[in-house]
């Protein structure tokens, strides 16, 4: 018995430390960004909030963000236009070619991101739009669109049908049914699906490199050339802010969920 | 009959999102990967030159004058429809430091200045580079407007003197060294994030409640913070002056900073800790499906816990393995922005190699032929980690 305490003990400890690997990188940067010194370093030589101010002071960091919430606010709205119908095509129907739609579908997702975007670079140059906002939204939502699909679909597979019929007898026409009676029960699942499409594009480095040119930067373009230069602290101050900004929105999906499940408890009760 | 129809109906609203994804990533990307192949740059630029070659031989020494007069004609050509820039990239590729003379000549041709006959004097006294026998069976090859020579120079290997297939030069050769390192370097973060997520999980699955939902999501929280920030973060905390090394210096454990950032280390730990919530994820959903009564009836027929958890537990979690390291090595593969800002010079995988040729030089031949191989090896492993658990799982059916 003592033995396989032990071993309980022991595999305790490997989890606390593998995930104190994976998390404590992502605490650390925290107090090293409250550095007064002009580089970072660690044990902090004196603390202020002085990169933070930078970021505020310094006009391309604000640009860059309003760039990155356009950006990722309108992929957000096209890939919740094309895949919550083609979510309730895959989820309800059942034809040949299914597996092909799902296959092309998810082809963004698995194509490695470079020659996502050196392909995406080629097209958009020969109509004229790098450079431009709207080619970036368009290549974000093609990589954004596999996952609002997957969890729109998850969330029509518990959707009982039959209340469509109940709506058809009652006289409501095909967009009424779906305004008032699918959209407010898929909606978890839509708001997850939306939230994790604008995490893809508001994270998303290399197309964004490839397809912006100075006043079109996004925030992690922005990061990304600031590493390459070199880091400053007000680096790691952005590092932060977009961590607790991760943070904030895994708190609303965590509640969405539960909430979800409660309903979903209420309905079968 | 009414329900088929329905079916039709509702198969149409896909059609928007599956039009979007065809005309938008499925043709651009397709676009891209043709220029492997493409050689229209050459044929269409040279069109005279190269009939008029149709019938030399290199053995026969330095073309005649139609040669001459052609080229010269091509050129000009060239040179008025601004393409003169794009042809000297094409010859200097093949012929290094050609550039110049065919840009040069292109000048001078569409000036007039090579206007006196014969013309083979003429260009021969103006721009020597030209009696390269070599530079005249390049151009004598491109009569196609399609080339293998991206596809071949991708592994190292490009066409001789008599067109016959041979090794380029060992400096030369760095496209094979490429491809293998990133085929290891993925193989490699794949079976540390195997052998680092099985106990993982286990410890999740075991736990209590509380515990187990709170492991969970601290091993999610990171899937939600972007690559960027992660490999960004990688940087500050392995940096000479960052945390690790300070303590390091601290505890007396070295005496002066460890080069930690740049090399093959910080791209091995950086990528694990990226990868490795998605194949925890995938051990985890498979683990919790299977019953713990297994073991428990293991251990009380009298195995060893070791014995009992390799010989019963570690088959049924197999597949959620198999598909957690089929995630991770795919991603693996095609990772870019993690061994740009963490590894060093000799760390760089293919998509590095294939952003370089587009942006640096702008050679995108060499970078569609790249793109295309990274993709056939992502199929490759694709099928082969499908093969394996098709195979797996028959293999437990008959069991």
């Amino acid at each position: 018995m003592s033995a396989d305490r032990f071993r309980k003990w022991l595999m305790y400890a490997y989890a606390a430390t593998l995930l104190a690997f994976i998390i404590l990188p992502l605490l650390i940067v925290v107090p090293m960004s409250l550095t007064s010194s002009n580089s970072l370093a660690f044990p902090t030589p004196g603390w202020s909030l002085r990169w933070y101010a930078e970021l505020w002071v310094d006009q391309r960091w604000p640009n860059a963000l309003w760039n990155s919430v356009v950006i990722g606010l309108s992929t957000t709205v096209l890939a919740s236009l094309l895949g919550i119908p083609a979510a309730i095509g895959l989820a309800w129907s059942d034809f040949a070619g299914k597996r092909i739609i799902y296959a092309i579908i998810a082809a963004p997702l698995v194509t490695p991101v470079v020659i996502v975007g050196v392909a995406a670079f080629s097209f958009f140059a020969t109509l004229g739009l790098v450079g431009n906002k709207l080619s970036i939204i368009l290549v974000h939502t093609a990589m954004a669109v596999p996952v609002m699909l997957t969890t729109v679909v998850a969330s029509l597979s518990t959707f009982d049908r039959t209340l469509l019929r109940a709506a058809a007898s009652l006289g409501a026409g095909t967009m009424r049914t779906f305004f008032k009676v699918v959209l407010p029960l898929i909606a978890p699942g839509v708001i997850t699906g939306a939230i994790i499409a604008f995490i893809i594009s508001f994270d998303e480095v290399v197309v964004a490199s490839f397809l912006s040119t100075g006043a079109e930067r996004t925030l992690p373009r922005m990061i990304f050339s600031g590493v390459r230069e070199s880091i400053s602290p007000a680096i790691a101050a952005v590092a932060v802010l977009l961590i607790a900004f991760s943070a904030v929105l895994l708190g609303v999906i965590a509640i969405l969920q539960s909430r979800s499940q409660t309903l979903r408890a209420k309905v079968s009760a | 009959m009414k329900r088929r129809q329905r079916g039709g109906m509702l198969a149409l609203l896909t059609a928007p999102l599956v039009l979007f994804v065809v005309i938008l990533f499925l043709w651009p990307v397709a676009r891209f990967l043709a220029l492997a192949v493409d050689n229209s740059d050459f044929s269409n630029n040279l069109p005279r030159t190269i009939a008029a070659l149709a019938d030399w031989k290199a053995e026969s020494g330095l073309p005649d004058e139609p040669v001459f007069a052609a080229l010269v004609e091509d050129l000009a050509d060239a040179r008025r429809a601004g393409k003169e820039g794009v042809l000297a990239q094409l010859v200097n590729q093949r012929v290094v430091g050609s550039r110049f003379l065919v840009i040069k000549t292109a000048k001078d041709a569409a000036d007039g200045k090579l206007d006196m006959r014969p013309v083979r004097d003429e260009v021969l006294s103006k721009q020597a580079g030209w009696k390269n026998v070599d530079l005249w069976q390049v151009i004598a090859r491109q009569q196609s407007a399609r080339t293998d020579y991206y596809l071949l120079a991708s592994l190292d290997l490009k066409r001789g003197a008599d067109n016959t297939i041979e090794a380029v030069s060992d400096d030369r050769a760095i496209f094979v060294d490429a491809l293998l390192r990133t085929i290891w370097i993925s193989i490699v973060v794949t079976v540390i994030c195997a052998v680092l997520a099985v106990p993982l999980a286990q410890a999740i699955v075991s736990a209590p409640q509380v515990w187990s939902k709170l492991m969970f999501a601290l091993i999610l929280f990171p899937l939600w913070t972007s690559l960027l920030v992660r490999t960004v973060i990688w940087i500050i905390v392995l940096q000479k002056n960052g945390p690790v090394n300070s303590t390091l210096l601290a505890l007396g454990i070295v005496g002066e900073p460890l080069d930690l950032i740049y090399t093959r280390f910080s791209l091995y730990l950086a990528m694990v800790q990226v990868l490795l919530p998605m194949m925890v994820l995938s051990v985890v959903a498979v683990m919790r499906r299977v019953p713990t009564t297994y073991m428990r009836a293991a251990l009380s027929l009298g195995a060893p816990w070791l014995t009992a958890w390799r010989r019963v537990q570690l088959p049924l979690i197999l597949p959620g393995i198999l598909s957690g390291g089929a995630i991770v090595f795919v991603f693996a593969l095609g990772y870019y922005i993690t061994p740009t800002l963490v590894g060093g010079p000799t760390d760089q995988m293919i998509s590095s190699y294939i952003a370089f040729y587009t942006n640096n030089t702008l050679n995108w031949g060499m970078g569609a032929a790249l793109s295309l191989q990274l993709l056939m090896i992502l199929v490759l492993f694709a099928f082969l980690f499908w093969t394996a658990s098709a195979l797996f799982r028959r293999k437990a059916h008959v069991a």
